[in-house]
């Protein structure tokens, strides 16, 4: 279907908001939104028109614990250098978990965990730089970790982030702000594993500081990298 | 929702993308008990409600980077959000929700003194309903059932006892004439 005539978009884009595509229709239609911006207008035009059928039901109070919930799950998303100790923690205890932790690491680099658990994506570099960091994903892609490798100079106003580019048209897709020191992992999105998974090239820019305010890169891109196929 | 611009949601979702915790919790203040009462309304139950709540709070955390501003509204983008994991959901575990009679016949009218979060909803709000007003019962009663109830178009020809066919044309033709209506 050439979906360049608004009179096929249309109608598609309306099933698709009220709801009423089957699913492989559904994630055709949301594969065309990533790559085509008539269709995401479209789309958002109808979700639009029907915005009032969900904000006239009237509201309900989730209970307490939802929310407590949802903050358990970010924390578990949280960048590693960010954990916070627990209460009542002393440096023996450090010290043993770090004695506990190098016996099961050496036990388990001869037994179990002889598979790779963090897989290749592309190291980064500016021209005539040494390489800056060191990005990885988790075998199931659902995860990708990130390792600063130098000293990251940049000034506080400002952020570097990094977009994996689309193969094809489509836009950028931002897969978070790089630290400037350390390490750090962080869960996916649907969207952002697949985009990560089919593209070829990711690729780094100077942005605000916190990241793009539009969610596209705004500004000059200092680095473009192809990315390792998965093993 | 009670008086929340969406410029104020618009702001907190930027928050988000800059990974500020507190602006999620402002957020699920505000937004979080509009959006229960879609998931409720489409999956049938609180506790399948609360588990997509939070799956709604995780993406809306994760993705708000990919919020433009400068298209739609916040509200709409987050609703969005809700309903596509509510639908991800229903079409995953086909729970099987019987409709009434009575709820078929009333509980899905759409409250004409709609709540507001700015006059320009309002005024979104008054023309969507004007123009379902317009429709024929049954097409409305269609466009109802597979929005806020998620209903595919099999589901809705069951519950209100009509060929498959008939309801897809019902609900192509609905579409049409709200659209029409609301251009005018």
């Amino acid at each position: 279907m050439n979906y360049n005539r608004p009179e096929l978009l249309d109608p598609l884009a309306a099933d698709y908001a009220l709801g009423v595509l089957r699913q492989p229709a559904r994630a055709r239609f949301e594969r065309l939104c990533a790559s085509q911006s008539s269709a995401r207008d479209a789309r958002q035009s109808w979700e639009d028109r029907l915005l009032p059928l969900a904000l006239s039901l009237a509201p309900v109070m989730p209970s307490d614990s939802c929310w407590q919930r949802i903050q358990h799950r970010l924390d578990a998303a949280r960048p590693v250098g960010n954990a916070r100790w627990p209460r009542g923690f002393r440096w023996w205890h450090g010290a043993l978990a770090a004695g506990l932790l190098a016996v099961l690491v050496l036990v388990g680099q001869q037994t179990l965990w002889k598979e790779p658990v963090w897989q290749p994506v592309a190291v980064l570099a500016q021209a005539h730089t040494a390489p800056q960091w060191r990005v990885e994903r988790s075998a199931d892609a659902s995860r990708i970790s990130i390792h600063t490798l130098s000293s990251i100079t940049l000034a506080a106003s400002q952020s570097y982030e990094l977009w994996a580019l689309p193969t094809g048209s489509g836009h950028p897709v931002s897969l978070g702000l790089l630290p400037r020191s350390g390490s750090l992992v962080r869960a996916l999105t649907a969207t952002q594993r697949s985009l990560l998974q089919s593209a070829a090239k990711i690729a780094v820019s100077i942005e605000p500081a916190g990241g793009s305010p539009t969610g596209l890169p705004t500004g000059p891109v200092v680095i473009v990298a192809s990315v390792s196929a998965p093993a | 929702m009670a008086e929340v611009a969406d410029g104020e949601l618009q702001g907190l979702l930027q928050r988000c993308a800059r990974q500020d915790a507190a602006a999620l919790r402002a957020l699920y203040g505000r937004v979080a008990p509009q959006l229960m009462a879609v998931l409720l309304r489409m999956l049938g139950t609180r506790a399948a409600a609360e588990d997509a709540l939070q799956d709604v709070f995780v993406s809306i955390w994760q993705r708000a980077v990919q919020y433009d501003q400068f298209k739609g509204r916040a509200m709409g983008w987050m609703v969005a959000i809700a309903r596509n994991r509510a639908i991800d959901v229903q079409r995953a575990t086909r729970p099987t929700v019987l409709l009434d009679a009575a709820e078929l016949a009333g509980a899905e009218q759409l409250r004409v003194s709609g709540p507001a979060d700015s006059a320009e909803f309002t005024a979104a709000h008054t023309a969507l309903h004007r123009c379902l007003e317009l429709l024929g019962a049954a097409q409305r009663q269609c466009l109802l059932l597979a929005y806020q109830r998620g209903l595919t178009q099999e589901r809705i020809a069951l519950a209100v006892r009509q060929p498959v066919g008939t309801v897809k044309s019902w609900v192509r033709r609905g579409l049409q004439s709200l659209r029409t209506c609301l251009e005018s």
